[in-house]
């Protein structure tokens, strides 16, 4: 909420809880306020590290926007609300956002549950809920004003699947999931990926968000005798997994999904996550310009901390945002309509970003296979670890 | 053979961490018969401090165990002093929600603190391994080791040999008749506190070197094993809290090996069931100890209910009836809808906890049954939506009661924790039965409210019909009461022996405690079903259980309007304080607080 000061925000959500939507009405219309976003996601609660992320990714964009002058001369806002990712609350929060006519656009939120039964508010309402991290293949099926620009896991994980199979010459998998919707269908596509490479799948292992200890699981995995352990995880629990694997003696090369990219996984998992290969959508040394631009204005904001995963959705979120809302402008029909015009926004994600109108997706995210070297993330040159 | 080997020693490692945690909660059990929900906050503060300690500051090893031990210690005597000590001659339940009160606040002190990203704390141990089996260990899983063999037989000695430990278990058997010898039982509390507080502490900087990952989420993981440990071991035990602590780890690492990962935390609540029907008391309890329990209805305080004089209930009502004809946002409809629906999970805990006496923390199994049944019922059956809902209730009522029956001779605090396991069981068979529940996945496309072919999906009509639903079932359940099944209940709570010797069959009354009421929950699941349209394993979890229990203790105890006030007041508060931004949960933690502390038996009183 870096953009606008708090009270104006405070007044407007009160407004619009007080006295509906008469009163908020008159006071957005000036063209000197702010397009306003609304955002639902966790800031608390469990899932509260990848809030906080997000409004990193948000304010840094945000920037870039304004820097640019803003949408027709006019600044662009969020107003992020906590829903813990709590259905409970984020169906309270669509209510909020669709009563307030300030709001052109949804962002969010962050979990399955959360986001889907919200769904069905922001679709009657004619509101679009714009679900950046929804990767279950439901999400967009909600109904025409769901849009999503999260990697759909038929995409990545067949990628995943290349480079460990493929370029890796692993024969025979082991792969540990989490065991939510996101963590289920990515295994789905990975396996059925590696299968056709012609790997073996030797166990499947799915663990709960809540696991810290893997011992047992990695006992099994022992057993089945895999070449190769692939995480479907977390950057918290990828390292976890990751150095008790070391610690109970495994030595398999470890081959991740690209949600562990984060320095976080680094600093988690220490010495224990050398040599492990991840496939990401973007690495540091990209030459891409919208990838320099986005490390460069992420260090410098952030004390020389590297972006993340989560961070890079949200950026590549409110990009994309922006663009809608220039073509679409603040009527919530047309911006629907400018999701299906929108074409070739520069993305961290994608390289260019195109919906495809049929699925409400973009397809074709980018590729690039890292490992770790020396505690860094680096690109892979080839050579087996 | 030696996979075995290394099974039973990864579940002897695990079992260490536990023990450390579990300890701690054994020992604050064993003199003021309390679960301290907090304990876990304690450990997360003391992970936290630690961290302070050696990135910060790079203390060695000796000195941030030191540091930790006594900054958690002076945490856990704030606590006595300002949390519990004027609670402790209200109600005995109002500790316990003040404990739930304590965890919120100092969870959401860290969290502010230190940010939600989670950290690494580095072991300041050397990095050797020794080989074992197949695997390896280091000298932290032997510190952890020693710790907590070390600080349970510590206490061992304590509590049998020195003055004040002779004290502290006076005071534990019989506090009235320890103040009258003359035993400070305030400084005992305070030594106790101290004590557990600064092992919660050492525990939680020792599991973080351990995994070198510290969270702000790690607390209530850290309270539900501690917990089932503990129980396990027998309540109040410390030395077979070590063991029990030691059994579930070994248990868990089995029924991986057996099952699969996705299986492990069945195995610990199964094992703590069973360990509860079998043996009520704790593996480790000596058939001599008194009962852990008191006999008579003490768990549940009577208070004079407040009276509501019946033009203001029927005013409120058709206030509220009225209101969607207003101008009021959809905002504040869809607010007052979700109040509706946790009024409805609160009418059900209130009579099976309130009334009967059977306080439930796991009442979001029976969200989650009726949800469940509701959705595959519409979905792949094409039952009416309104009939749907209305099995769901059913078979929220016979499922629920059917796995609540085991647990039917247990007392007091042992029900809450055999309910919690119960509802930890139900959520963990939704995950992995995926023929039926589809698992992870969830069910999508779930079919919007309708009622005689009328889908109902404005705010407004969905606000009419989930109010008149809660009404019509806080009717019904206010006209239970007041018949002599509502006096049987209440018998059965205050005196059991007394309501037995009268020819009540408890397990009878019991049982009709639990349809009526999981049918009141079911119902409420179901139509939160319908209303998100989308739901899987984690839309129903423990928090909800807990914030049920928090509505039902804050409206008094078995008091229906009581129930529907609290559950308005509770849905409210964090809307209300959005202002507030990320320190909302914060102020709710301490306006629960507050109302714990200035009214332990309820808004409305216990009926």
């Amino acid at each position: 909420m870096s953009n606008i000061d708090r009270r104006t925000l405070v007044k407007g959500s009160l407004a619009a809880m007080m006295a509906g939507a008469a009163v908020s009405r008159s006071a957005f219309a000036q063209s000197s306020e702010p397009i306003l976003l609304g955002v639902s996601g966790p800031l608390t609660g469990p899932n509260a590290q990848y809030g906080t992320q997000w409004k990193q990714g948000f304010d840094l964009a945000l920037d870039e926007i304004q820097a640019a002058g803003g949408i027709n001369g006019r600044k662009l806002a969020y107003q992020f609300e906590d829903s813990q990712s709590d259905p409970r609350q984020s169906v309270a929060i669509a209510q909020k956002f669709v009563s307030n006519p300030a709001i052109v656009l949804e962002l969010g939120d962050f979990s399955s549950p959360a986001s889907m039964a919200a769904s069905p508010i922001y679709q009657r309402a004619g509101l679009v809920q714009f679900g950046f991290t929804n990767s279950h293949p439901d999400f967009t099926k909600g109904g025409d004003f769901m849009w999503s620009t999260s990697v759909s896991q038929a995409d990545e994980q067949p990628l995943l699947a290349s480079y460990a199979v493929r370029r890796l010459g692993l024969k025979k998998l082991a792969v540990l999931h989490l065991n939510t919707d996101w963590g289920r269908t990515s295994r789905d596509y990975f396996v059925n990926a590696a299968k056709e490479y012609g790997a073996e799948i030797a166990v499947t292992e799915g663990y709960i968000a809540e696991e810290r200890d893997f011992r047992s699981t990695l006992v099994r995995v022992r057993d089945a005798n895999p070449d190769g352990l692939i995480l479907i995880s977390y950057y918290s629990d990828g390292a976890l997994i990751a150095r008790q694997a070391r610690q109970v003696g495994l030595k398999q090369v470890i081959c991740a999904a690209s949600s562990v990219y984060s320095p976080k996984f680094l600093e988690l998992g220490g010495e224990a996550v050398e040599d492990v290969h991840v496939g990401t959508r973007y690495f540091p040394e990209d030459p891409r310009p919208e990838v320099q631009k986005f490390i460069a204005g992420f260090k410098k904001k952030y004390n020389g901390t590297e972006p993340d995963a989560f961070n890079a959705y949200a950026y590549d979120a409110m990009n994309m945002a922006a663009a809608v809302v220039k073509i679409g402008g603040t009527d919530r029909k047309a911006i629907r309509e400018a999701f299906t015009k929108v074409k070739d926004v520069p993305s961290v994600i994608f390289g260019q970003a195109t919906f495809d109108v049929a699925t409400r997706r973009v397809k074709g995210a980018m590729n690039a296979e890292l490992v770790v070297r020396k505690g860094q993330f680096a690109l892979w040159d080839g050579k087996p670890t | 053979m030696s996979s075995w080997l290394d099974y039973t020693i990864n579940g002897l490692i695990v079992g260490n961490v536990y023990a450390l945690v579990a300890v701690g909660l054994a020992l604050i059990f064993g003199v003021s018969r309390l679960i301290n929900f907090a304990q876990g906050s304690i450990y997360l503060v003391g992970a936290y401090i630690g961290w302070v300690a050696v990135v910060q500051l790079h203390t060695p090893l000796p000195l941030t165990i030191i540091v930790v031990a006594v900054a958690a210690a002076l945490v856990g005597l704030i606590i006595e002093r300002f949390g519990l000590r004027p609670l402790q001659n209200s109600v005995r339940i109002a500790p316990l929600l003040a404990t739930i009160g304590i965890s919120f606040v100092l969870d959401q002190l860290v969290m502010l603190t230190f940010s939600p990203n989670p950290r690494a704390l580095p072991s300041q141990l050397p990095d050797v391994r020794f080989q074992v089996g197949g695997g390896t260990i280091g000298p932290l899983d032997l510190l952890i080791a020693g710790v907590g063999l070390t600080s349970a037989l510590l206490l061992f000695v304590f509590l049998r040999y020195s003055k004040l430990g002779w004290a502290v278990r006076a005071a534990s058997q019989d506090r009235d008749a320890a103040m009258q010898m003359g035993v400070d039982v305030n400084r005992v509390n305070q030594a106790v506190f101290g004590i557990a507080a600064a092992l919660g502490g050492v525990s939680g900087l020792l599991v973080g070197m351990y995994y070198n990952q510290i969270d702000t989420a790690m607390s209530l993981q850290a309270t539900l094993k501690g917990v089932v440990a503990e129980v396990v071991g027998g309540a109040g035990n410390v030395p077979g809290a070590v063991i029990g602590s030691l059994l579930l780890g070994l248990v868990e690492s089995y029924g991986v090996a057996v099952f699969g990962t996705s299986y492990r935390n069945l195995f610990a609540f199964l094992l703590l069931v069973v360990v509860l029907v079998l043996r009520p008391n704790g593996l480790f309890a000596s058939a001599r100890q008194a009962p852990p329990e008191p006999l008579t209805g003490t768990f549940i305080a009577p208070s004079r209910p407040v009276r509501i004089p019946r033009w203001a209930l029927l005013a409120a009502t058709a206030v509220f009836a009225v209101l969607p004809f207003f101008p009021v946002s959809f905002y504040v409809l869809q607010t007052l809808i979700n109040a509706w629906l946790l009024g409805m999970l609160a009418l059900s805990l209130t009579l099976v906890a309130g009334t009967i006496g059977q306080v439930s923390l796991g009442h979001a199994a029976l969200l989650a049954i009726g949800a469940y049944t509701s959705a595959l019922l519409s979905l792949t059956l094409n039952v009416p939506v309104g009939l749907a809902i209305i099995g769901g209730g059913l078979m929220s009522a016979a499922l629920g009661t059917a796995l609540i029956s085991p647990s039917f001779r247990l007392r007091g605090h042992y029900v809450s924790i055999a309910t919690l396991a119960i509802g930890e069981i139900v959520s963990l068979v939704i995950l992995n039965w995926e023929s039926v529940t589809r698992g992870p996945i969830g069910i999508s496309g779930i079919p919007p409210l309708s009622l005689f072919g009328y889908e109902l999906i404005s705010p407004n009509s969905i606000y009419g019909f989930s109010f008149v639903v809660m009404v019509v079932l806080a009717l019904l359940q206010g006209r239970l009461l007041s018949s002599h099944l509502g006096r049987s209940f209440r018998a059965i709570r205050d005196d059991d022996i007394a309501a037995r010797a009268y020819g009540l069959s408890l397990n009878r009354y019991k049982s009709l405690a639990f349809i009526f009421g999981g049918f009141a929950a079911g119902v409420s699941g179901g139509i939160a079903a319908h209303l998100y349209s989308y739901i899987n394993h984690e839309t129903f979890n423990t928090q909800q259980s807990i914030l049920a229990l928090t509505v039902v203790i804050l409206g008094g105890l078995g008091n229906v309007v009581g129930a529907i006030v609290g559950a308005v007041a509770l849905v409210g508060l964090p809307e209300v304080f959005r202002i507030a931004a990320e320190y909302r949960i914060l102020i709710y933690g301490i306006v629960l607080l507050l109302l714990v502390r200035f009214r332990p038996q309820g808004l409305l009183g216990t009926i």
